[in-house]
C-alpha cells in the first residue's frame, strides 16, 4: 500500500552513506565488529521509567544501553555506531467503545507497534509494515491473557508503541560486501520482549487490572566467528544483540508470568533441530532449553519492572 | 529527444561512479594520492627551493614548501619568490594577524568536532558550538555556572519561550578566504574585535610558554584531515588548542573527547570488565542478579530528568520539558463514576416514570389487589392511562340484571327485502321516527325507488343506497320488554359473502328471510338461500326464524307458503337444523304484516302464528362463556376521537372486561390497556361476553392493529398458528386446494394440505378409505390448513373455508 498522504523521505538509510572503497583502503582501519563483554547470562541493562505521557492514561520508557566495542579505534562516525533499543508506549484506556462497536462483554485490547522512520538504519515508512503487524499481533497475544477483561464490559484500551531506535537485525559491516544476506530479522526479537516488557509497564501505570505484570525475554543461539571465519560451536546466550554475533542460530521470546508461572507468547524463531544429533550440542540447543533461557531473562527484566513499577508506586503515595 | 526523455534515460550508476572518481582526485590532491612522478618532482624541488632560500626564510617548513611548489606546479624560482615575500611579510604585520590565524584554525576545529558528533546531541552541542562561540568572540562575557546543558534546557517550555531565555546566535565566522598558499596580498583584513581578540590570545600565549613563533601554526591547524594523534605532536599549537579547548569544562561545559561519537557510552558507567570466562561452556543456571536498572541514556535523560528546579522562573506558567515530574500521577481510577450508559438509562426512566414496570395481569377475574399493584405503576405515554375500578364484572354483571340480549343475522338471497323488512321493524318499533322515514321516502322517490325507503334505515352508505343493496353488515338495536336485540343485517349478495360470515360469527340466531313472489323463491334457494343457510348452520347458529316475505304479492296465498316451507325446511333439517328451531312467519315487509303486528289482510287471516317480533322474543338465551379468557374480535377500527386516539369496536366472544385492563393485540402481540369502554354508544365500566362493545385504548399504534385481530388477556393470551386441523362440512368439492380461511372479520389465505379422513355425518367416526384425494359436497371431513402467515385462531372456533369467491366448506377447528 503506498503512502500517498505524506511527502516520504528517499527510501535509503537514516545515516550518512559509508563507502566501502574507503573502508577498504586500509584492513588495520576496519571497523571491527562489536563484541559482546557481558557474561553470556547476563542482560543488558534496562532503564524503564513510567509516567512518561501527560496525555495519555498510562506510558511507559524502555532503553536498554548500546552495545560497544572498547577496542574500537577507528573515527567516531556516527553511522558506524551501534544503538540500543528505545522504546516507548501509550496507553490510551480503558474507555467507551464507539457506538458503532458491536457489544463486547470484556475489554477489547488494541496494538500498535511502530518504527519511527529514523529508527533503523533503513528508513521505515510512516505506515505499518508487515513486521509491525507482526509485532502488534504478538503484543497483544501476550498481553491478552494477562490483562482482567471482564471488568470492563462495553470499553476498549489501545497500546501504542512507538520504536525510537530498534535493534539492528545484523551486524552493519556484514552487508557490505553483499554477503550473509540471510539475515534474518533477529533485531525483531530483542524488540518484541521490550515492547512486552515496555507495555506491561505502561498498562500498570494506567491502572488497568492485570493478573500479573508480563515481562519479555529473549534467549538465543548463536555461533560466534572464532578464528579466520571458522564459526565456533553453538553457544547460548541471554539478550543477544545480532550485531553482537556472526551469526544466530535460534532465537526464542517469551512473555513470562513470574508470579503465574505462565507464558503468555512464546515465539521461536531458527533451526537448531538437526543439531541435537550430533555430539555435545545436545545440552545446549533444544528449544526446551531455549525458552527455559528466554524465561530467565523475562525473570530479570521483571526485576527491573517492578522496581520501575515500586518507584512510581512510590512518588504517587508521596503526592497523596 | 525532449527534456524528460533524458532525465529519464540517466544512468544513475554511471552518475554516481563518476562522482565517487571525483571524490578520489580531491583525495589525491590531498598530497597523498600523488602520483609517483610527483612525488619525485616533489621531492626535488623542495630540495632545490630548500637550498634558494634566504637566511631570512629559513624556518619555512617543508610543508609550506610543498604546497607552494604544488601551486607553481614545481617552479622553483617562482616558489623561492613567494616564500620570501610571505616570510617577509609576516614579519612586517603585527603579531595580532597571527592571533587571528590562529582564531580561525579554532573555528574551524569546532566545526569539525560538531559534524563528528552523536546525533543525538546535536541540539546540546549545537547549542554548545554557539556558545563556545559567543564566548571566545565576546571573551569573558558570558559566565554562565552550570554542570551541563541539559540543566541549562532544564526549564524551558515547548513554547512562548520567555524574550530572556532566547539565544542570540552569532553566525560563526566563515574561514578565512584567500589562497591556500597566500596570494601577493597576504592575509584578509581582520575586524578590530578579531584583533583585539587575537592580540589578547597572543599575549596569553607568550606569557604562557614565549617559545612558540606561531608562524607555522595557522598552517598546521587549517589541515582539514586530522590523523594526527595528539600525544604524537606536542610540539605544536596543537597543545595550546587543546588547552584552549579544555577552558569551557572549567567553566561547566562537559567534557568531550573527539573520538568518541556515541553519547551512550558517556552517560552509562564503563562495564565492569568481567569478561567471559568460559565462552563455551553453556551453563546457564540463574541470570545473574546484577541485571538492574540502568542509568538513563543521553536522551532518556533529557527527556525525563527529574532534577530538582533550580531554574529563574516559575514553572507553573509553562508546560516544560521534564514533564514527567508532573505527570507521573495518572487518574487512576477512569471508572469511579457510573458509565455514561447508565447515566442516559437513568434518566430515561427517571422521565417515563418506569423504573418499577411489571406485567400487569388485570382482568376481570382476577382479584383487585392484584389489578391494583399492577395498573398503579404503569404509564405508558402522555395519555393518562385510565385508572380501574377493579370491579368484579361477573357480580356487576350479575347485579345488572339486565334484559337479555340477543344478536341475530338477518340472512337471505340478494332482494329478498331483509333490510326492508328490518327497516319496517325499526319502524314499528318507534327505533326510527316517522320523519326520518319520510325524509327516506321522498329521497328514494327521486332516485325511482321509492320501495327502497325502508332498506335505507339501515343501509346508510352512499353506494348502498345508489345500488339498492346492502354491502356491508349494518347493525342496529332494539327492544322488546323482554330482551334487547342487536340487528346484524347481511348483504344477501354473493360478492359480499365474507361480509355475512363476519355478521354471522357475531350472531346468536338467525333470521332467513325469503322472496315468496313466483321464481324468485326457486332462484333464491339456488343461490344465497342454500348457502347462508348453510354458512350460518356451520358458523354455530341453531335457531333459525323464516320469514316468508313478499307474501302480499302473491295475495297471501297459503298454498305457496306452505310450499316454500315444505320445501325450505326439508333442505334445512338436511343441512342439520332440528325442525323444532324452525319457525316459518309469513309476513310483508313492505306493507308491515304479521311483524309488530297481526297482519290485518282478509287473505292472510288463515295465519294464526306469531308474528316475527313474539317469535324473536321467544328464542331462549345463547349461553354466555363469561368465565372463559377474554377474547375480542376487532370488527372496526376508527378515531373515537380527539380524545380517544385509538378505538377499536367488535364482539365480546368469550370472558370480559372494564376500564383500565390490560389487553394483549393478536397477531401483532402488542400489549395496550383500555381508556373507557362504550356500550351501545353509552359509557360503561364494564362488558362481557355476548356484547358488541366499543373499546377506546391506550399504549398501541394503529399499524399494529387490523380488522380481524383478537384483543386478549395478556395472562391467556390467544396464540398465533398457521397450522390447523379442522373439521369441516363441505359444500362443494374439496380437494387439497388454495383457500381462504374466514373466521369472523379476519380473513387469510393459506391452502388444504391434506384431507386426513372422510367422517361419518353423526357419529364422527372415520368412512372410507384413509386419505381421500376429494370430499364430495355434503360430505363432512377432517382437513389439515396451513396458512401463510400466523394468526390467532383456537380450538373452538369456526371457519369458513372460500375459494375463488365460493363457500367451500365451513366447520370447526379441532
Amino acid at each position: 500500500m503506498a503512502d500517498r498522504r505524506r511527502i516520504n523521505g528517499p527510501p535509503g538509510g537514516t545515516s550518512a552513506p559509508v563507502y566501502t572503497k574507503y573502508l577498504a583502503k586500509d584492513p588495520k582501519e576496519l571497523p571491527e565488529r562489536p563484541t559482546r563483554v557481558r557474561p553470556n547470562n547476563a542482560l543488558r541493562k534496562l532503564f524503564l521509567k513510567t509516567g512518561v505521557t501527560p496525555s495519555a492514561s498510562g506510558s511507559a520508557y524502555l532503553e536498554l544501553e548500546a552495545s560497544k566495542n572498547p577496542k574500537s579505534t577507528t573515527p567516531g562516525l556516527a553511522s558506524l555506531s551501534t544503538s540500543g533499543l528505545k522504546l516507548t508506549c501509550t496507553v490510551h484506556g480503558p474507555r467507551p467503545l464507539p457506538k458503532s462497536a458491536p457489544f463486547s462483554p470484556h475489554i477489547i485490547l488494541t496494538t500498535h507497534v511502530k518504527y519511527a522512520p529514523f529508527a533503523t538504519r533503513k528508513r521505515k515508512g510512516y505506515l505499518r509494515d508487515s513486521s509491525e503487524r507482526d509485532l502488534g499481533v504478538h503484543l497483544e497475544t501476550a498481553l491478552r491473557g494477562v490483562i482482567i477483561g471482564d471488568r470492563w464490559p462495553k470499553s476498549g484500551v489501545e497500546v501504542i508503541i512507538t520504536i525510537l531506535e530498534g535493534e539492528e537485525d545484523q551486524w552493519w559491516g556484514d552487508d557490505i560486501g553483499g554477503s550473509n544476506t540471510s539475515a534474518a530479522d533477529w533485531g525483531m526479537m530483542s524488540v518484541l520482549s521490550g515492547c512486552i516488557t515496555v507495555a506491561s509497564a505502561a498498562i500498570a501505570d494506567a491502572g488497568i487490572d492485570c493478573v500479573d505484570v508480563v515481562a519479555g525475554g529473549v534467549a538465543a543461539v548463536v555461533k560466534d566467528s572464532g578464528s579466520e571465519g571458522i564459526s565456533s560451536t553453538p553457544v547460548l546466550v541471554l539478550d543477544p544483540v545480532p550485531s553482537e554475533h556472526k551469526e544466530i542460530v535460534a532465537a526464542c521470546v517469551v512473555g513470562y508470568l513470574p508470579a503465574r508461572d505462565e507464558i503468555t507468547d512464546l515465539w521461536v524463531k531458527g533451526d537448531i533441530g538437526h543439531e541435537n544429533q550430533t555430539e555435545s550440542a545436545t545440552r545446549t540447543s533444544s528449544y526446551e532449553q531455549l525458552a527455559d533461557n528466554a524465561v530467565q531473562a523475562a525473570l530479570g527484566a521483571h526485576r527491573v519492572l517492578v522496581a520501575a513499577l515500586k518507584e512510581t508506586a512510590d512518588v504517587k503515595l508521596g503526592r497523596l | 529527444m525532449s527534456r524528460h526523455k533524458i532525465i529519464h534515460n540517466l544512468d544513475l550508476d554511471d552518475e554516481l561512479d563518476d562522482f565517487d572518481g571525483g571524490d578520489d582526485y580531491a583525495d589525491g590532491g590531498e598530497g597523498d594520492g600523488l602520483t609517483e612522478e610527483d612525488q619525485e618532482h616533489m621531492r626535488q624541488g623542495t630540495i632545490d627551493v630548500r637550498s634558494n632560500l634566504p637566511p631570512t626564510a629559513a624556518n619555512v617548513t617543508d610543508k609550506q614548501i610543498q604546497e607552494s611548489l604544488w601551486h607553481y606546479y614545481y617552479d622553483v624560482e617562482k616558489t623561492v619568490k613567494y616564500l620570501v615575500s610571505t616570510v617577509e611579510k609576516a614579519q612586517k604585520v603585527s603579531k595580532k594577524a597571527t592571533a587571528g590565524k590562529a582564531q580561525g584554525g579554532l573555528f574551524s576545529f569546532a566545526s569539525m568536532e560538531i559534524c563528528g558528533s552523536d546525533a543525538y546531541t546535536s541540539l546540546g552541542s549545537v547549542g554548545g558550538r554557539y556558545l563556545q562561540q559567543a564566548e571566545v568572540v565576546g571573551g569573558d562575557a558570558l559566565q554562565f555556572q552550570r554542570s551541563s546543558f541539559q540543566d541549562f534546557f532544564h526549564d524551558t517550555p515547548w513554547l512562548n519561550i520567555p524574550k530572556d531565555r532566547e539565544a542570540i546566535f552569532t553566525p560563526p565566522p566563515h574561514p578565512r578566504g584567500g589562497l591556500l598558499g597566500g596570494s601577493s596580498e597576504g592575509a584578509p583584513k581582520m575586524s578590530k574585535l578579531q584583533a583585539l581578540a587575537a592580540a589578547r590570545k597572543k599575549k596569553a600565549q607568550e606569557d604562557k610558554s614565549g617559545s612558540n613563533t606561531g608562524v607555522e601554526t595557522p598552517l598546521a591547524n587549517l589541515k582539514i584531515k586530522d590523523d594526527v594523534p595528539p600525544s604524537s605532536n606536542p610540539a605544536t599549537s596543537h597543545t595550546a588548542l587543546q588547552s584552549r579547548l579544555s577552558k569551557p569544562t572549567s567553566r561547566g561545559f562537559p567534557t568531550r573527547k573527539r573520538k568518541d561519537s556515541n553519547e551512550h557510552e558517556k552517560v552509562n558507567k564503563p562495564p565492569t570488565p568481567t569478561r567471559v570466562s568460559q565462552p563455551s561452556t553453556p551453563a546457564f543456571p540463574e541470570v545473574t542478579s546484577e541485571v538492574d536498572q540502568c542509568e538513563p541514556s543521553a536522551f532518556a535523560s533529557t527527556m525525563f530528568s527529574n532534577r530538582p528546579e533550580t531554574s529563574r522562573h516559575s514553572k507553573n506558567n509553562y508546560f516544560t520539558l521534564n514533564i514527567a515530574a508532573n505527570t507521573s500521577v495518572t487518574a487512576a481510577n477512569p471508572f469511579a463514576g457510573p458509565s455514561p450508559d447508565d447515566i442516559v438509562i437513568a434518566a430515561q426512566s427517571k422521565a417515563n416514570g418506569k423504573e418499577n414496570k411489571k406485567a400487569p395481569k388485570t382482568n376481570g377475574e382476577k382479584r383487585a389487589d392484584q389489578i391494583a399493584a399492577g395498573v398503579e405503576a404503569i404509564k405508558m405515554d402522555d395519555t393518562p392511562r385510565a385508572k380501574s375500578k377493579n370491579l368484579n364484572v361477573l357480580a356487576e354483571f350479575e347485579k345488572a340484571k339486565a334484559k337479555n340480549a340477543a344478536n341475530f343475522v338477518v340472512i337471505g338471497h340478494v332482494d329478498a327485502g331483509k333490510s326492508t323488512l328490518m327497516g319496517r321493524l325499526l319502524y314499528d318499533l318507534k327505533v326510527v321516527d316517522q320523519r326520518t322515514v319520510d325524509r327516506y321516502r321522498k329521497e328514494a322517490e327521486k332516485m325511482g325507488k321509492s320501495s327502497f325507503a325502508l332498506a335505507w334505515v339501515l343501509d346508510q352508505g352512499s353506494e348502498e343506497r345508489a345500488r339498492g343493496v346492502t354491502i356491508d353488515i349494518a347493525m342496529n338495536k332494539f327492544e322488546t320488554e323482554k330482551t334487547s336485540f342487536t340487528i346484524l343485517d347481511a348483504p344477501g349478495h354473493r360478492d359480499f359473502i365474507p361480509n355475512m360470515i363476519a355478521g354471522a360469527s357475531q350472531a346468536d340466531f338467525a333470521v332467513l328471510v325469503i322472496d315468496a313472489s313466483t321464481g324468485s323463491f326457486e332462484s333464491g334457494l339456488k343461490g344465497q338461500t342454500k348457502e347462508h343457510a348453510l354458512l350460518v348452520r356451520s358458523m354455530g347458529v341453531q335457531r333459525l326464524i323464516i320469514a316468508v316475505n313478499k307474501l302480499d304479492t302473491v295475495a297471501w296465498s297459503e298454498e305457496r307458503f306452505r310450499e316454500i316451507s315444505t320445501q325450505v325446511s326439508a333442505f334445512l333439517t338436511a343441512a342439520g337444523f332440528q325442525s323444532r328451531n324452525i319457525a316459518f312467519i309469513p309476513c310483508s315487509g313492505l306493507q308491515g304484516d304479521n311483524i309488530t303486528r297481526k297482519s290485518t289482510e282478509p287473505a292472510a287471516l288463515w295465519y294464526k302464528g306469531p308474528t316475527l317480533v313474539e317469535e324473536l322474543d321467544n328464542s331462549q338465551p345463547a349461553s354466555r362463556a363469561l368465565s372463559k379468557p377474554l377474547r375480542l374480535s376487532v370488527g372496526d377500527i376508527f378515531r373515537g376521537g380527539v380524545q380517544n386516539p385509538l378505538s377499536v369496536s367488535g364482539r365480546i366472544e368469550s370472558g370480559s372486561l372494564q376500564m383500565g385492563d390490560a389487553l394483549l393485540a393478536q397477531p401483532s402481540s402488542q400489549k395496550c390497556y383500555i381508556k373507557s369502554v362504550e356500550l351501545d354508544n353509552e359509557p360503561a365500566d364494564w362488558a362481557v361476553a355476548g356484547q358488541n362493545v366499543t373499546v377506546h385504548l391506550s399504549g398501541i399504534e394503529e399499524q399494529y392493529l387490523k380488522v380481524g385481530d383478537v384483543l386478549c388477556s395478556p395472562s391467556s393470551p390467544i396464540k398465533n398458528i398457521s397450522r390447523f386441523t379442522a373439521k369441516v362440512l363441505a359444500f362443494e368439492f374439496v380437494t387439497p386446494m388454495q383457500i381462504d380461511i374466514h373466521r369472523g372479520r379476519l380473513h387469510t389465505p393459506g391452502r388444504i394440505i391434506e384431507i386426513v379422513a372422510v367422517l361419518d355425518k353423526h357419529t364422527g367416526a372415520p368412512v372410507g378409505k384413509k386419505k381421500p384425494r376429494v370430499v364430495k359436497p355434503g360430505l363432512v371431513a377432517r382437513v389439515v390448513v396451513e396458512l401463510d402467515t400466523a394468526v390467532p385462531l383456537e380450538a373452538p372456533s369456526r371457519v369458513v373455508l372460500r375459494s375463488g369467491g365460493e363457500t367451500i366448506a365451513a366447520g370447526l377447528l379441532e
